[in-house]
């Protein structure tokens, strides 16, 4: 009997599998294919366009020039960007899932999804009317006499970049932990008041370990969506600000194509060795498993 | 167990039921794509060129080509690659972009050759405007001059004075009033031109600076760049007309039509005439190869000549500004005259043309060293 | 059932703190999005906030007349919509597939989510040379297409959370009365589901509406909304895309007031056991 149902599963994994590889096969990888391929080839300076010699030229290049540091900064600022947008959206989520009745819930659900459908471009660009010399917060801070002149670091600055970034970004970390809050049973939340767990230690002990998936889901939706952003950073960024997609694009107005390509393979590669250095360190896959019956 | 979301999913339901039903309606009404007609062309072209949807009408009505615009972003970058790599030649039949990339999309046959015969207006085109060099390759003419300007800076009169040289860009007592394009393209050969002209740089040629001139103007810029000399720099219309209407910034090198823009919002805001001498630009209509394959040419051409026959000329000056090079505009206005003041039109017509002929400097994206260029701006981003 | 009522006030101020930081949360978002939403209402050309005796619906009037907006909206919902009805089903699925692998899922997980890593705008290019290659003209498809390809790893890891709701236990229960591997999914599974199911589908949708890289090199001759708007940013935009975003809003308000309002009067009680406690606390809510 249990081979059975072993053989069972795994011909409806695969099944179920099937869509998603059939996505993968047919449109994801061959794009990745011919873009790795080009990025081994180099620029041929008569036609401004590819010649199939092979050459690492441009992986060498991409340790000139300082773009390898535009990696790591990129990187590092989604992982900034990934971190602040999670330590707000626990509490946040707590609320609307553990703190708030159906009917608030939805409301603060919708509340957070609304700005979404507004363009992104927009919103980003409206930051700077509200942080700029003219803007807002300026206007407030000197009417209340807090500063005699506009303070200047509020826009094209870090603070500015992060700022937009969060606000661009938030629902996509909330939302996943307020689905993760559906698995913990309130029998559980019951059990630990009656043996005398205050709060504090309910929630860490108990709601923190059950939301875990949904808090990690929300870091790499917000690190992985914020990596290849540019726009906050175009928009609200100090002069000439850079990020990868920014790099990119400044390297396909040169027409060096192998040296865009190759910055993008380098790019997924790492994000992928990255995902899989965190899975087996931290252990991450288990979290997404079948509880024990 | 918690149930947060079944609410939700009722109003959700509605929600993608109502859309669900209006989209896939709409999607299927266009699925079947009606074929083009002969007259109809799709225009890929920078917003700079774009005169409206109801300026296209009259426009159609004027030359018999029906134009179908729409905007490919203005970035260089992205247009040729789409060009080179992607499917712009299956969808576009014309395209209009800044100059500089004509000989390599010729070299590759993406575009093909204008035939002059079949544009009579190109005669009318100002002389110096038919010999910018990018534009032609192997001696045949790939690029039509369409919009050509002088570029400066804009300066807010009551914040700087009447400024006179690019040296205030670059003036410590403006720290953090300052910007310039988020472009080498722009940015270098202004950088450039004040370096030679005001502070006697060994610089021969500003738009096309050998490898060590280069290092000097950019080291230049990086410099001041470290200093937080400029607030920031800017891409696009809306960033920096933005700066100007808000005094962000009290002067910075850009476009033109800002000026006329800022002043319409009521703001003390000129274009300075700086002595070191203007950045010259164009912007061009290239033929796709796609369009002559699909049998598309002689209509292309008719619309080629159309943007030179008066009306296109005098709708894109009273809408942004812009001029385009040749004489037939101020006599469409003046037989127009309802439609346009006649006056405006030649004032502006003889602005352009007395900025062009004086101390200028062509813009090109595509310099000797240009992967260079774009090295050393990697390097002053990093900075 | 929600889990308030039974966590009550005994929170020794989390209640407050939180509440306090989610207000935070939603100043943060909404600062530049009330700001866009006042701005629209300047009548001049400049966007800026003026004194609301100003106030003006020029720019939403215009807005009507702008068709080329209209047809680049058009374009982004239908691919947006596709996009999500290919996303939900498929990520739900392959949620299911990671659960019942044992020595794959790892690869399988990493090779769903490796697309989602790629930058934009190679992907995009890349992807509309194959697509040139096998002559697929492009269209709001080769658009859906690699926007599917953006969005099938968050509808996966969306409906991964959510099907962490469904214990084997239960399912194990079903069927020990009978139900086939069906039945279970569609009257256990589904309605456990459900929440993430909708959150999958909205987050493909809002992902895709919001999506510029990609689309600019697998869009036809229609421009999508945020190539739209780019181009517009570049060029000179009339402040008519001001009065679209206070559009979006005021219209996503007014749809949610009236759900709210008539979802409020509804009651409906979760399947099975917990119908009587959550009636016994309804009372208490």
């Amino acid at each position: 009997m249990p081979e059975a149902l072993a053989d069972r599963r795994r011909r409806a994994a695969f099944f179920l599998a099937l869509p998603s590889l059939v996505v993968f096969i047919g449109i994801g990888f061959v794009p990745l294919a011919l873009v790795a391929i080009w990025s081994l080839w180099s620029f041929d300076p008569d036609t401004y366009w590819i010649k199939s010699v092979w050459s690492l030229a441009s992986y060498a290049a991409l340790l000139k020039s300082g773009r390898a540091d535009v990696l790591l900064q990129t990187a590092g600022l989604a992982a900034l960007t990934a971190t602040a947008s999670t330590l707000l959206a626990v509490p946040a989520a707590t609320v609307i899932g553990l703190l708030s009745g159906r009917r608030r819930a939805t409301l603060l659900l919708a509340l957070f999804t609304i700005p979404f459908f507004t363009s992104g471009l927009v919103r980003a660009f409206a930051w700077r009317l509200v942080l700029g010399r003219e803007g807002i917060i300026n206007n407030v801070l000197m009417s209340l006499g807090v500063v005699d002149t506009p303070v200047e670091w509020l826009l094209f600055s870090d603070f500015a970049v992060v700022l937009g970034m969060v606000a661009a970004h938030l629902p996509l970390a909330i939302i996943p932990i307020v689905l993760a809050f559906a698995r913990i049973d309130s029998s559980v939340i019951r059990a630990s008041q009656d043996l005398g767990a205050g709060f504090w230690t309910m929630f860490s002990s108990i709601v923190l370990p059950l939301i875990m998936p949904g808090v990690l889901a929300g870091f790499l939706f917000v690190f992985v969506v914020a990596i290849g952003t540019s726009m906050e950073i175009q928009l609200l960024g100090g002069a000439g600000a850079s990020s990868i997609a920014i790099m990119i694009n400044d390297v396909m107005r040169v027409v060096n194509f192998p040296l865009a390509f190759a910055i993008a393979t380098v790019v997924t590669i790492l994000l992928l060795v990255v995902i899989i250095v965190a899975d087996r360190a931290l252990e991450l896959s288990r979290l997404f498993e079948d509880r024990g019956a | 167990m918690s149930r947060i979301r079944p609410r939700l999913t009722r109003r959700q339901l509605v929600r993608r039921a109502a859309l669900g039903a209006g989209a896939l309606a709409v999607g299927t009404l266009r699925l079947p794509r009606a074929a083009q007609a002969a007259n109809e062309v799709n225009f890929w072209a920078s917003g700079t060129l774009d005169i409206g949807d109801d300026g296209w009408k009259i426009f159609a009505n004027d030359s018999e080509v029906k134009v179908n615009f729409t905007d490919n972003g203005n970035d260089p970058g992205p247009v040729v690659a789409k060009l080179a790599a992607g499917n712009a030649n299956d969808i576009y039949d014309v395209g209009g972009l800044q100059g500089g990339s004509e000989k390599e999309l010729a070299k590759r046959g993406l575009i093909a050759p204008w035939d002059l015969a079949q544009i009579p207006n190109y005669s009318s085109v100002w002389e110096w405007a038919k010999n910018i060099p990018y534009l032609t390759f192997e001696g045949k003419v790939y690029g039509i001059p369409t919009v050509v300007n002088a570029d400066s800076m804009i300066a807010l009169r009551n914040r700087v004075g009447n400024v006179d040289s690019y040296g205030v860009i670059f003036d410590r007592k403006l720290r953090g009033k300052t910007a310039m394009e988020d472009a080498w393209i722009n940015s270098v050969i202004f950088a450039a031109i004040y370096l030679k002209n005001s502070e006697n740089a060994k610089i021969s040629e500003p738009g096309d600076l050998a490898a060590d001139e280069l290092g000097l103007v950019m080291e230049f810029l990086i410099k001041h760049k470290k200093d937080r000399q400029f607030r920031t720099f800017w891409n696009g219309w809306e960033q920096a007309l933005q700066l100007v209407a808000n005094q962000e910034v009290w002067v910075m090198t850009g476009w033109e039509p800002i000026v006329y823009a800022a002043r319409r919002r009521g703001l003390d805001c000129y274009y300075a005439v700086p002595k070191e001498g203007y950045e010259a630009w164009s912007n061009n209509t290239i033929l796709l190869k796609g369009a002559v394959d699909r049998g598309l040419s002689k209509t292309a051409h008719q619309l080629a000549n159309a943007f030179l026959s008066g009306f296109y000329g005098c709708k894109l000056g009273t809408l942004r500004g812009y001029v385009v090079p040749t004489d037939n505009n101020v006599a469409y206005a003046a037989a127009h005259a309802s439609a346009f003041d006649p006056a405006a039109v030649k004032q502006l017509s003889e602005h352009v043309k007395a900025k062009l002929t004086g101390k200028v400097y062509w813009q090109n994206t595509r310099p000797a060293n240009f992967q260079l260029y774009e090295e050393w701006w990697q390097r002053l981003r990093n900075a | 059932m929600t889990l308030n009522p039974i966590v009550g006030d005994r929170t020794s101020g989390g209640r407050p703190l939180f509440a306090i930081i989610t207000a935070l949360c939603l100043m943060i978002m909404y600062a530049p999005t009330l700001y866009l939403l006042l701005a629209s209402l300047n009548p001049d050309e400049q966007l800026g906030l003026v004194a609301p005796t100003r106030y003006s619906l020029t720019w939403y009037v215009a807005l009507l007349d702008d068709h080329r907006m209209f047809r680049a909206l058009e374009e982004s919902a239908v691919v947006a919509l596709a996009t999500a009805a290919l996303a939900t089903p498929i990520g739900l699925a392959a949620a299911l597939a990671y659960r019942a692998m044992t020595r794959m899922r790892s690869i399988f997980l990493l090779v769903t989510l490796s697309t989602v890593l790629v930058p934009g705008t190679i992907e995009g290019l890349g992807l509309s040379a194959v697509l040139r290659l096998v002559r697929v003209s492009p269209s709001w498809v080769t658009v859906t297409l690699g926007h599917l390809l953006w969005t099938l790893p968050f509808a996966t890891m969306v409906s991964l959370i959510g099907l962490l709701a469904v214990r084997p236990s239960t399912i194990a229960a079903a069927r020990d009365l009978g139900a086939g591997p069906m039945r279970a999914f569609v009257d256990v599974t589904l309605p456990l589901i459900r929440g993430s199911l909708v959150s999958s589908f909205v987050f493909a949708f809002l992902l895709s509406l919001n999506e510029y890289a990609r689309a600019y090199y697998l869009v036809g001759r229609q421009n999508t909304l945020p190539l739209y708007m780019f181009g517009a940013m570049n060029s000179g935009a009339s402040p008519t895309i001001y009065a679209f975003s206070g559009t979006v809003l005021v219209a996503s308000f007014a749809a949610v007031t009236l759900i709210f309002f008539r979802a409020a009067r509804r009651q409906s009680g979760p399947p099975g056991v917990s119908v009587a406690i959550s009636k016994r606390t309804e009372k208490s809510n």
